[in-house]
């Protein structure tokens, strides 16, 4: 226990000071975007006509604040704000909290990202077993070319070939949006279903695009676990399939475990193309558009959710890691 | 079903062949040797002569892409395991025949505690009565000078090289075979360790009334322990006999050379002579005559066309046409 305990703050002390760099690092390229949007407001005011003191008072009043001060000033305030939990005001959207944003953003990136990972991950595991088991017959072959095939199509390909399928050719479902607007949000079920409807394109995107990695990652992992001695030893013992099966199976999965951990990390980062191009208002697109209107707190705000998100990934994956390795539990006593 | 006394072997012209772009290559050329029940068998040679191979072949186990092309396996109370198939050749692997792997090998899951694996097996086995098998396995590692407990709930990674094998002879023998086989039991572990390893493979043979087979390419490790000895040379076995008959007074001519290659404890490193030339590989190994002709200073002409049949005489068994010729041997010159 005390172990896991001095483990657990080590890595929070090495995830804190990475969320750090990498906060300075994105703080210091955004303010160096080229373009300010708080002074094309107050130049846009006083094309309009407005004096330079009544321009600067109601950009003031748009925004909130003015932004003054050294950049080094806007950087200590941009922290202080962060440890109190505040990730500041957009610009794009005058009067609203970053972290409100994000937040109606993230509901839906993470679900469906989360479900089209998992699915990915089941399918191309299993599948990659049996890619492996039968690698020298047609089966294993046809699976490993699905696998390099799926792997080596970009995501917006993908995106697209499945929109043109689905709502073109066959219009089964619908092609993009998050929901029908005509049915009252809440729990019931058309709402419901609705939202079912438009997410399940964007899943099957999701999964499409990333079980290709998953099928060769598992293919080459169980490959090599094949050729182990102990599975041949296990083979002259006499165990029974089911238990020879749970002892590839285990030994195999090891190496994509932190790459599953890294991936649902990635999540909070949104899937950009697919989120574009599906019109769904999730994190990619949040970022995108926050790029595009230089709302700095924003685009601030979502690089350092993704920061948050891949480190705490990153920790649960090398916690989780010691449960199922015993070589790594003892690893840093040994 | 299990028996209770030591198997009888009798392996009869068995051919292995391995696949390869050459096509299909002979690792065993109608091999033909039994095991008396009761004894410990070793097998001598160099690297690539067979002996793993034949070994294997005892649970019908050759790896591809090899494959047993003809022969043999009679063993008492199971048949010819080369007829083997499915699940009646899984279930007589373990509980009839068992297999010890080289010490340097990892032959356990390093995810799962050794008592967990021993569960494992036992299930396979259709064990009902686990408890009473971690206790025979507590009591048999306690027997090779282990903490019974404390290795069954250690991983892999937490025992020794000495320790594994001890497992591992632990796990060949806890489901009461009494055909046991170890392939090269002490490789790559320390003469300490190894002194121990054998003494335990000999105590543990006689107490269990066993029939054992020792693979080894350590003439020391094959003089100590053995009652009988096999010596194999290009997937063949050219002599085979009562050991101190062997290596006292050896026939085959390339029995008589690996002796001579054994250097002394005490005197001149010197008197050590090396064999001349290399052991065949895979793909040199001659398709006709003596196997061992290139390389034997009591070649005649028949020794070019003529595989040699073995020979019994006395307990004895030799394949060589200078020998064979011979009512009694003689010691070429250089040998004397």
């Amino acid at each position: 226990m005390k172990t896991v305990v001095r483990r657990l703050s080590g890595h929070l002390a090495r995830g804190l000071a990475m969320i750090w760099v990498v906060t300075t690092l994105s703080f210091v390229i955004i303010r160096n975007i080229p373009g300010d949007p708080v002074r094309g407001q107050y130049e846009k005011l006083i094309e309009q006509g407005m004096s330079p003191d009544a321009a600067e008072r109601a950009t003031a009043a748009l925004y909130g604040f003015l932004p003054k001060g050294s950049l080094w000033s806007q950087y200590v305030d941009y922290l202080n704000g962060l440890i109190h939990g505040n990730l500041g005001q957009s610009l794009s959207t005058p009067g609203t909290g970053v972290a409100t944003i994000i937040g109606s953003a993230a509901k839906w990136t993470i679900l469906p990202v989360l479900g089209g990972t998992l699915l990915s991950f089941l399918l191309g595991v299993t599948l990659g077993v049996y890619a492996a088991v039968k690698r020298s017959g047609k089966l294993g072959d046809a699976l490993s070319i699905s696998g390099s095939l799926l792997h080596g199509v970009p995501q917006y390909v993908i995106a697209l070939l499945v929109v043109a399928v689905f709502s073109t050719l066959w219009p089964i479902l619908p092609s993009g949006g998050p929901v029908d607007i005509m049915f009252t949000p809440g729990f019931n079920g058309p709402y419901i279903a609705s939202l079912i409807q438009h997410a399940t394109l964007p899943v099957l995107t999701y999964a499409l695009a990333s079980y290709g990695g998953w099928i060769l990652a598992m293919k080459s992992s169980v490959a090599t676990v094949l050729g182990d001695d102990f599975i041949m030893a296990a083979e002259l013992r006499g165990m029974s399939r089911g238990i020879l099966f749970r002892y590839i199976a285990r030994n195999a999965i090891l190496p994509l475990f932190t790459i599953l951990a890294l991936s649902l990390g990635m999540l909070f980062g949104g899937a950009i193309f697919i989120e574009s191009i599906f019109n769904y208002p999730g994190l990619g697109l949040l970022l995108v558009n926050s790029i595009g209107a230089r709302d700095y707190a924003l685009m601030g705000g979502t690089f350092l959710v993704l920061t948050v998100a891949i480190v705490i990934a990153n920790i649960a994956a090398d916690l989780l890691y010691a449960v199922i390795d015993p070589r790594v539990r003892k690893g840093e006593t040994a | 079903m299990t028996r209770t006394s030591a198997p009888g072997v009798r392996v009869d012209d068995l051919t292995v062949v391995y696949k390869t772009p050459a096509g299909e290559l002979p690792a065993l050329g109608g091999v033909s040797l039994s095991l008396a029940p009761g004894t410990i068998t070793g097998i001598v040679g160099e690297s690539g002569s067979g002996k793993s191979t034949l070994a294997l072949s005892l649970l019908n186990a050759v790896q591809s892409p090899g494959r047993i092309k003809n022969g043999t396996v009679e063993i008492d109370g199971l048949g010819n395991i080369v007829e083997l198939k499915g699940e009646d050749l899984r279930k007589a692997r373990g509980r009839q025949v068992g297999y010890v792997f080289q010490a340097a090998q990892n032959s356990l899951n390093p995810l799962k505690t050794v008592g967990k694996q021993l569960l494992d097996l036992g299930r396979s086995h259709d064990f009902d009565d686990l408890p009473a098998l971690l206790k025979d396995a507590r009591s048999l590692l306690g027997r090779m000078g282990l903490d019974g407990g404390r290795v069954l709930d250690s991983y892999q990674h937490e025992l020794s090289g000495g320790m594994r094998q001890r497992v591992g002879i632990m796990l060949a023998l806890v489901l009461n075979a009494h055909l046991v086989v170890l392939d090269e039991p002490t490789t790559a572990l320390d003469m300490i360790t190894q002194a121990a390893i054998l003494r335990i493979v000999r105590e543990v043979h006689h107490e269990r009334g066993l029939t054992t087979l020792i693979v080894t390419h350590d003439m020391g490790v094959a003089a100590e322990v053995t009652d009988s000895l096999a010596v194999m040379y290009g997937g063949r076995v050219v002599e085979h006999g009562p050991t101190t008959e062997v290596l006292g007074a050896p026939r085959h001519p390339y029995t008589k050379g690996l002796i001579r290659a054994i250097p002394r404890l005490s005197g001149d490193i010197d008197g050590a002579t090396a064999l001349p030339g290399r052991p065949p590989t895979l793909g040199t190994i001659p398709l006709q005559g003596c196997v061992f002709r290139e390389r034997c200073p009591m070649r005649i002409a028949v020794c070019d066309t003529v595989d040699p049949v073995p020979v019994t005489r006395d307990a004895r068994t030799v394949a060589c046409h200078a020998v064979g010729r011979l009512a009694t041997p003689v010691v070429p010159k250089e040998y004397a």
